[in-house]
């Protein structure tokens, strides 16, 4: 029931400094998110803001609250009594030595608040809401076996489950009263009763300061226990109901709480003006003490009967009308004044508590209260609440380290990163880790990785997650969940992989440290199984067609993170990196001016057809290490799966199929980062793009909505143009849609991209017309001319002018087009640098894709499926997606009919809204 | 049909329950559809509002599981399954229509006939009429923020 779900991304530094150095290349984004929402029962809110560059996410289980609000007047009740009770007149807490200082501290409170404080005497139902609480809370999660041991004796109790609720509630109402606890309820083994015993019994009692209220307890205690026990039950097995269904009060109660909180977080002096009503009445001399009078009565005469009145209503709804009954409103309830929170202090003091119920009800409660509250966060923080935080997560007691895990999870979540710091400082991400080896509770195993998940979010931390973490989640969550297997069984299946909020979290959390620069890569790429297991589970999402959810997107971005720099970082990478002896030179150099090669063009060709019998022998490997390729005596495995020419199909698939702007730019980034490098790899990667049908795909992918899509996807381009055999076919096809995302004069497109986008297609543009004044002239035919012009004298942007000047260098060079300009009306003041625009380069040096190194490139739409669209357009008819593919598909190889079609282009007038529109697509079904 | 984005959208539609049909791997509906938010709705020969980026049937195929259940050239669909279908992009209404776990189709579809039989003959019309939300394009992103 995790209460708090986060998400945050932010763009990474590593990112735009990559982006520096080689800009060619996709760099790592560094993906923050924080932990995931919680359970699917549970009301799920999201909050969403998108700035931009930072996306936070919370999500929270309003039921959670609901019962961490109801355990509130639970944990207040116990305090109460503990206060008073207490040896030295200090609270209990003595045992857990590390409060003990907030102990003193509460003790005091309590005295002095407690005379000023007031309650008046009182049935509600709210107080029964909260005994309900308290036992489905603090005992109702408890492992059964407990409770069913002890009473299992009883005849009566044959059904598990009666016994476990009215043990539940037996010792729930006890506690207050032990000593009437029967003693047949009390087994040996039973830590919770004798421990009460020890806190109320021996230690607590003496201590009782007030002798009237010695006897009204006593005198209560009867009362409560003549009930009968299947009454009890009943109203057990309403509770038990009810904690999973939200009721109406809900919202209230939550926000009753809410409101109270800065009170409680400040002392009690807020509070008091409710108080300061009812002062006159006079009360007790020991006000803790009428509190908990307080408490019993209402208990006693508003909700205790009503079940016994009317056995057989058994949810609590009814359970709640009929207090509804007594207490007209909600309102009068909430405002009860007999009703105190415990104030931060005590609650964290009451983590120590020797009771481990009040130990997980006051993490449950501090859950609650962090809850998209960043003051008591930080409050928690400073009273040194977080190490005993962590210290539970190391409690034997799941109910326990489950609680104290959710806080830490709320905690950690959000812009102050010194709480993140502070559960780091106290060894909480070796203590996360060490739970997540031993539990085996899913629940836990969400908060915990849902924590860590959050605390990646953060620089610094990054590398003491890997350190301590990276490969205990990839043996306890990613590998099994991801249905990879280390060594398949032959008669085993494969398994698909499993979306689990575990595997949500820790992909996500994986995902944040992948970015944390070349050792973290290093580290991840090195985790034995990491690779294997995210592949597989992406291919299982590609089988399944699920490929918009989180999990998915996050595999695909530690993916393309590790992909980064592969080709410099992998362990001998320097055997792949000799590219002259397989690649003509022309092909290679990203960064440098191609020269038309005519050996190069053979050489691709060679290796075509290389490919084009790899794939008819079926897209298993072995095929591809042919010829240049060193010999694979084994599958490839680990992080050499990372750029095989296997991924490229799986990468297309999901460009193709995926709705999730995230995963499309990751998926777009992985190739492109795969396309970057000058090895051997790299250059299998950018023909067997080719090959799949791949460019049709990312150029259609430039007409997305996204800007980050655009961006990925035309850098992407630009690394594949390096092959020339993708460079005609992208000048050919794709000019119109790179075109067609440019902004036009001052006005932006409709899709107003950013700069960096802008950019970046402009450098696509450049590095696609460079060398190849046939690319140049589709530039021009795409009206780009215009378009650049106006960027070069009029954008803001000095670096989208730098970068529109140098695609309009490049095309004046070439002679042979200036007829062509000219007869357009252009003349070579047109092409050269505006005046300012050095300048303006030079003074926003803000890191891009603006290397002067690299090529400009023009950009054209799509010409893919220029001509196909041509025809279609006014008949609104298309072929279906795989039509369209096929159509397309001769354009890869077939250089005649790249230039058929481009003949076949019309004039395009400069204001022709067409040729930008996406065209209509038509699909069978 | 046209719509003012955010507002309700009343509409004369029909029912029309398609069965797939099994062809090779595939199960196929038998027509094809055009439109969607991502298209340009300029170029759609069927609608009579030129800014409608609904989906429309495009093609039938003759004898087809679409034709047999009684859908026409130029219906507008306007849920699949429930699913409404007048704010989608043409790939996710691409997928409503070829989900492989399903093999019976539920549409509901307009045409512009429809609307012209209520308006003759108010009252005894078999159709039923149907209030969906247009929803606003700009919500169809935030779906990839949620957790899912």
């Amino acid at each position: 029931m995790p209460a708090e779900v986060k998400q945050e991304q932010s763009p990474s530094n590593a990112t735009s400094l990559a982006m520096m150095q080689e800009p060619q290349e996709v760099v790592e984004e560094t993906v923050t998110i924080e932990e995931d929402p919680g359970t699917p029962t549970s009301h799920v809110s999201v909050v969403t803001s998108d700035d931009g560059t930072t996306r936070r996410t919370e999500t929270k289980d309003m039921s959670t609250n609901v019962k961490v609000t109801k355990m509130v007047k639970t944990v207040t009740t116990r305090t109460v009594r503990q206060v008073p009770l207490g040896p030295d007149g200090l609270p209990l807490p003595e045992g857990s030595s590390p409060l003990s200082s907030y102990t003193d501290s509460i003790d005091r409170r309590y005295m002095k608040n407690g005379g000023e404080r007031f309650i008046t005497p009182q049935a509600t139902s709210t107080l029964t809401r909260a005994y309900n609480n308290s036992y489905t809370d603090s005992y109702g999660e408890t492992p059964e076996s407990q409770y069913i041991r002890h009473y299992g004796l009883h005849d009566g109790y044959t059904d598990l489950t009666d016994n476990y609720g009215s043990l539940s509630r037996g010792i729930n109402f006890r506690p207050p009263r032990y000593p009437y606890i029967p003693n047949s309820y009390r087994p040996e083994n039973s830590y919770t009763l004798p421990i009460r015993k020890d806190d109320y019994g021996h230690v607590a009692q003496p201590q009782v300061p007030m002798g009237s209220s010695t006897v009204d307890l006593n005198r209560s205690q009867p009362e409560r226990f003549q009930p009968e026990p299947y009454g009890l039950e009943d109203d057990r097995r309403s509770l038990g109901h009810e904690e999973e269904e939200p009721y109406e009060l809900e919202p209230d109660y939550s926000t009753a709480n809410r409101r109270t909180l800065p009170g409680a977080n400040r002392g009690r002096t807020l509070r008091e003006p409710l108080r300061d009503v009812h002062r006159v009445r006079g009360y007790p001399d020991d006000p803790i003490e009428a509190e908990l009078i307080d408490e019993r009565h209402p208990y006693i005469h508003g909700m205790y009967s009503a079940p016994l009145a009317q056995p057989e209503r058994g949810s609590m709804a009814s359970l709640d009308r009929m207090a509804g009954r007594r207490s007209p409103s909600i309102d009068s309830i909430r405002k009860d004044p007999r009703w105190r929170d415990p104030d931060l202090p005590e609650v964290i003091a009451m983590l120590g508590h020797p009771i481990d119920p009040v130990k997980s009800n006051a993490a449950a409660y501090l859950q609650h209260l962090c809850y998209e509250n960043d003051k008591i966060k930080k409050d928690v923080r400073q009273l040194k609440g977080i190490p005993v935080l962590v210290g539970l997560l190391d409690h034997p007691k799941a109910e326990v380290h489950r609680k104290a895990c959710g806080a830490l999870r709320n905690i950690s979540y959000g812009k102050d990163n010194e709480n993140k710091v502070a559960i780091k400082n106290c060894d909480g991400i070796p203590a996360l880790i060490r739970l997540l080896r031993k539990t085996n509770d899913m629940e836990v195993r969400e908060l915990i990785t849902g924590t860590l998940w959050n605390l990646s979010s953060y620089e610094p931390l990054k590398m003491v997650i890997i350190n301590h973490g990276l490969q205990t989640m990839t043996n306890e969550v990613i590998i099994p969940h991801s249905g990879w297997e280390h060594e398949p069984n032959e008669d085993s299946k494969p398994r698909d992989a499993e979306w689990t909020t575990v595997f949500k979290n820790t992909s996500g959390c994986l995902r944040n440290v992948s970015s944390d620069g070349a050792e973290a890569r290093r580290r991840l790429r090195e985790c034995e199984g990491l690779v294997d297991a995210l592949l597989h589970a992406l291919q299982s999402a590609v089988g399944k067609k699920d490929m918009d959810n989180k999990s998915v997107e996050n595999c695909v971005c530690i993916m393309r993170n590790l992909s980064y720099h592969v080709h410099k970082e992998v362990p001998g990478a320097e055997r792949f990196q000799d590219p002259s002896a397989l690649q003509p030179p022309g092909s290679v150099g990203p960064q440098r001016k191609k020269k038309d090669d005519a050996g190069c063009f053979g050489g691709k060709k060679a290796k075509e057809e290389w490919f084009n019998q790899g794939r008819k022998n079926g897209e298993n490997d072995k095929n591809y290490d042919t010829l240049d390729l060193p010999k694979r005596t084994e599958p490839s495995k680990g992080f050499e799966l990372l750029y095989q020419p296997e991924v490229v199909r799986l990468y297309l698939s999901l460009l193709t199929e995926s709705q999730n702007y995230n995963t499309l730019e990751a998926a777009a980034g992985a190739l492109q980062n795969l396309s970057a490098g000058q090895w051997t790899w790299s250059n299998y990667i950018r023909a067997t793009v080719r090959k799949e049908k791949g460019l049709p795909i990312l150029v259609e992918l430039l007409r997305s909505d996204s800007d980050k899509v655009v961006r990925a996807v035309a850098i992407a381009l630009r690394n594949l143009s390096i092959d020339r055999r993708n460079k005609d076919l992208i000048g050919s096809y794709a000019m119109r849609d790179l075109v067609s995302n440019l902004p036009s004069g001052q006005q932006r497109p409709a899709k107003n991209l950013e700069e960096d986008t802008v950019v970046a297609i402009l450098n696509t543009i450049h590095e696609i017309v460079t060398d190849s004044s046939e690319n140049a002239r589709s530039l021009i035919q795409a009206q780009a001319i215009e378009k650049l012009v106006a960027i070069n004298r009029t954008s803001q942007s000095a670096r989208e002018t730098k970068a529109a000047s140098h695609v309009l260098q490049t095309v004046w060079s070439y002679k042979e087009l200036r007829n062509t300009l000219t007869k357009d009306g252009w003349n070579k003041s047109h092409f050269q640098p505006a005046v300012t625009a050095t300048p303006k380069a030079t003074k926003n040096g803000k890191p891009g894709y603006d290397d002067t190194t690299l090529p400009l490139m023009e950009k054209n739409q799509d010409g893919y499926s220029t001509i196909d669209q041509r025809d279609k357009d006014c008949k609104y008819k298309t072929d279906d997606s795989l039509a369209d593919l096929t159509e397309r598909e001769p354009l890869k190889n077939d250089t005649n009919r790249k230039h058929y079609i481009r003949s076949n282009r019309p004039a395009v007038s400069l204001v022709d809204a067409c040729d930008v529109k996406p065209q209509p697509v038509d699909s069978w079904v | 049909m046209s719509f003012v984005p955010g507002q309700p959208v009343t509409a004369v539609v029909q029912r029309i329950e398609i069965q797939k049909l099994c062809q090779g791997e595939n199960l196929i509906l038998g027509f094809s559809i055009g439109g969607g938010i991502d298209q340009d709705p300029g170029q759609n020969p069927f609608s009579e509002d030129k800014s409608d980026k609904g989906i429309y049937v495009t093609r039938i195929t003759p004898g087809g599981p679409a034709e047999v259940a009684g859908l026409r050239m130029g219906d507008k669909i306007m849920q699949v399954n429930g699913w409404d279908m007048t704010m989608v992009t043409h790939d996710q209404a691409r997928k409503k229509l070829t989900n492989k776990r399903e093999d019976v189709v539920r549409l509901l579809i307009t045409r512009r006939s429809l609307e012209e039989v209520v308006k003759q003959s108010k009252g005894k019309s078999p159709q039923t009429v149907i209030e969906g939300h247009r929803a606003t394009q700009g919500q169809q992103r935030t779906k990839h923020f949620h957790n899912c």
